[in-house]
């Protein structure tokens, strides 16, 4: 073998420098903007075909997508934006997207509108929504509620009368109990998910006790006697038999991913998340799921609220502003594109869009749709935008409810615990 | 000086991708985060520096802190001791003449390679999973299996498993470390009528008490420094109850799911100086256990 001199070595890594140095051949490139939202196989199928629809329509711009899962999503945009390579255009969820105007990796929209940014259609609602201290930040792409999704197939071989026993718009904890325990006497199968670390059934729930998640102030909202009464609530439905086991529902507990919920997986009846997801969860299902609100009180004040779940937002690192706000807006507007991405992202906020749709629906988004129409005018008004922390209240929540579901301490002292450490999360957020 | 490079130069030149891998990618980040341990650092805005605040909030106040401690001291200290047993075990059983010794090497080999990987811990989920492979091979023989993951008792086990289920590189370097007693010993000892267990302190341990040592060292720190497994296992949170809170799983959460970057900053230099403490303890006991064959004692 030759000797490895001095001279070879500094050859070949002075010409890897070199070559690294070099920049790229300069192409004539397109103008390149990247979308990254988080998804679910069903939405990633929809967002690229949109894409591809939008490249096609557009020649000389070249739009990418980039897609994770929910749990990852903000892990990969933080990076980013410590690294300043966020793509153009994100898609943001309200509560979130407080933090990131307040941080400013997400830029206002206000000198793009009604140049390439077209919002002349949206509802005057889901402008507001996306617009903080007079500034427009935020293009919503779809309305969204609080839904419970059950199997009707489950539901009737139990006997349960959607209408009569069972209504799916107005029931009762107690109502809920009575019939899960019927489910799981007939079918073999938990009659609901158990809630128990489950943060949006208790934000719902703090409202039905006309309480707020936060005080005008930003402190923290639930008592006690709130922790403790959603946890025993639950506790009984667990408890008679309506729920899988208490350890099966731990093992669930902050799991995003659909697969794995028990209406999925085959060990639930009914599931409780956000109406948009309908269709993801339905695509992954054999039998028809039907859309209820969240179980109430016997007071029945409203819990759940109508607000925009999804929007794209344009980050503070777009090399291509108006390039990126003109593929926004196609999002929001061309109706070939929104005909792709349909309701899987919510109710669009823009009129034309929604009476464009409205014949070809598929029967998941019909009973979307319908569920929408039905619970007009009896949800709770929107909240002001979460304190910073509020994400860690809401994980410390799921971390303290399992050992609940576990039975390992009592819930007093388990709710306390939860409240103390809430409260301390806020004072160092 | 040049004299000393001239002779030297293939040494370093086989050196040089670690050595420029260190001082162009992997110092500079480590002094930045000795720097952002001391401020309030959210990624967005600009660091603020906050002296030994970090520290002091550590130490008096964060109770996952010290649970993490818990966790991680926990892990290293079971798995660990098992884990370099059963590469003893398994490298003094290949090491009879065995036909196709080759192969089984091989074979043990691979769950090291596979062990650390996102995938293995995916399956690891499904295996230990209320409805898993483990619980159908209980209930086949009446048995009822626990919630292996989702039971704060048993969740950090199943790690401990996963662990000693890689005692691949050990093994080969217990095998390595056996091959080199010299056999004329064993014989001597055999004619004074000594049997296996005899041999096996008398012998084996003594003679291979470097490699011994040496694996110890290894492990130990890869301990500490466990993540993949603990972090898929629990849904990145440290779940059930922080029973799989592993520090690193700790470190990860604060940095990237809260975004205290300077926290998690200190968090890594806690850690360092914890492996480093722990690795000083490790070569300062050896004195009194470890002997090497060339030294005249």
């Amino acid at each position: 073998m030759g000797k490895f001199t001095r001279r070879t070595f500094l050859s070949v890594t002075g010409s890897a420098i070199a070559l690294s140095a070099m920049p790229r051949l300069a192409f004539a490139e397109d103008t390149a903007v990247r979308h990254f939202w988080w998804g679910n196989p069903e939405r990633d199928k929809r967002t690229f075909a949109v894409i591809d629809i939008y490249n096609s329509k557009n020649p000389g711009v070249k739009v990418s997508g980039e897609t994770l899962g929910f749990a990852d999503y903000f892990t990969k945009l933080t990076t980013q934006i410590a690294g300043g390579n966020m793509p153009d255009v994100i898609q943001q969820g309200y509560g979130v997207l407080f933090e990131y105007i307040a941080n400013g990796a997400v830029v206002p929209l206000d000198d793009y509108v009604g140049k390439s940014l077209d919002i002349s259609k949206m509802d005057q609602s889901a402008i507001d929504a996306g617009t903080v201290d007079g500034k427009f930040y935020a293009l919503s792409i779809g309305a969204n509620s609080h839904m419970a999704m059950y199997n009707t197939r489950l539901f009737e071989e139990a006997g349960v009368n959607i209408g009569e026993t069972f209504d799916p718009y107005a029931y009762t904890y107690d109502q809920l109990k009575d019939i899960a325990k019927a489910i799981k006497d007939a079918t073999g199968v938990a009659g609901t998910d158990d809630n128990t670390a489950d943060y949006q059934n208790f934000s719902d729930f703090t409202v039905q006790k006309g309480a707020n998640l936060y005080n005008e102030d930003g402190s923290y909202g639930p008592t006690q006697e709130i922790v403790e009464e959603y946890w025993s609530t639950w506790g009984s439905i667990r408890d008679a038999g309506g729920t899988p086991p208490g350890p099966e529902s731990a093992a669930l507990a902050g799991v995003s991913e659909l697969s794995q919920l028990g209406v999925v997986t085959g060990k639930s009846a009914m599931t409780y998340l956000w109406s948009n997801q309908l269709v993801g969860v339905q695509g992954l299902m054999q039998d028809t799921l039907g859309a209820a609100v969240y179980p109430n009180t016997p007071d029945m004040i409203p819990g759940s609220v109508i607000q925009p779940s999804q929007f794209v937002c344009l980050t503070r690192d777009s090399a291509n502003p108006e390039a990126a706000t003109a593929y926004m807006s196609a999002f929001v507007n061309d109706l070939d594109m929104t005909k792709v991405l349909g309701l899987e992202r919510g109710i669009p906020s823009n009129a034309d869009v929604r009476a464009a749709l409205e014949p070809d629906l598929s029967p998941a988004e019909k009973v979307s749709v319908d569920f929408f129409d039905k619970i007009q005018g009896k949800t709770a008004a929107l909240p002001a935008p979460p304190p910073a922390g509020a994400g860690e209240v809401e994980q410390t929540f799921e971390r303290l409810a399992v050992s609940v579901l576990l039975g390992e301490r009592s819930i007093p002292e388990v709710a306390t615990d939860f409240l103390n450490q809430a409260k301390a999360i806020l004072a160092r957020a | 000086m040049h004299k000393f490079l001239k002779r030297n130069f293939a040494g370093y030149a086989f050196l040089s991708p670690w050595l420029i891998g260190f001082f162009f990618l992997a110092i500079g980040p480590i002094l930045a985060s000795l720097y952002l341990s001391f401020t309030k650092y959210n990624v967005v805005r600009p660091p603020q520096w906050i002296g030994l605040d970090n520290y002091f909030y550590m130490f008096q106040m964060d109770q996952r802190f010290w649970k993490a401690l818990q966790v991680t001291f926990t892990f290293v200290t079971v798995s660990v001791p098992l884990k370099l047993m059963f590469a003893l075990f398994v490298a003094m059983a290949l090491d009879k003449g065995i036909r196709a010794i080759g192969w089984y090497r091989a074979l043990f080999y691979l769950p090291s390679i596979l062990g650390g990987s996102i995938a293995v811990a995916i399956l690891w989920r499904q295996l230990f999973n209320y409805d898993g492979v483990i619980n159908s091979i209980l209930r086949l023989f009446g048995g009822d299996g626990p919630y292996w993951l989702s039971d704060p008792k048993y969740s950090l086990w199943t790690l401990i498993v996963l662990a000693i289920w890689q005692f691949g590189s050990p093994m080969l370097i217990f095998l390595a470390g056996l091959r080199a007693i010299p056999q004329e010993l064993y014989e001597a000892a055999e004619i004074d009528a000594a049997g296996p267990v005899r041999k096996f302190f008398a012998i084996t341990v003594p003679l291979l008490a470097p490699v011994i040592f040496f694996n110890l060292v290894l492990q130990m720190i890869e301990a500490f420094k466990s993540f993949s497994g603990a972090f898929i296992i629990s849904g990145g949170t440290g779940a059930p109850l922080d029973s799989l809170l592993f520090f690193t799983v700790y470190l990860y959460n604060e940095a990237f799911s809260f975004l205290r970057m300077g926290y998690a900053s200190a968090l890594a230099w806690v850690l360092l100086l914890i492996i480093a403490a722990f690795t000083a303890i490790a070569f300062w006991t050896s004195k009194y256990w470890v002997h090497y064959e060339n030294e005249r004692g």
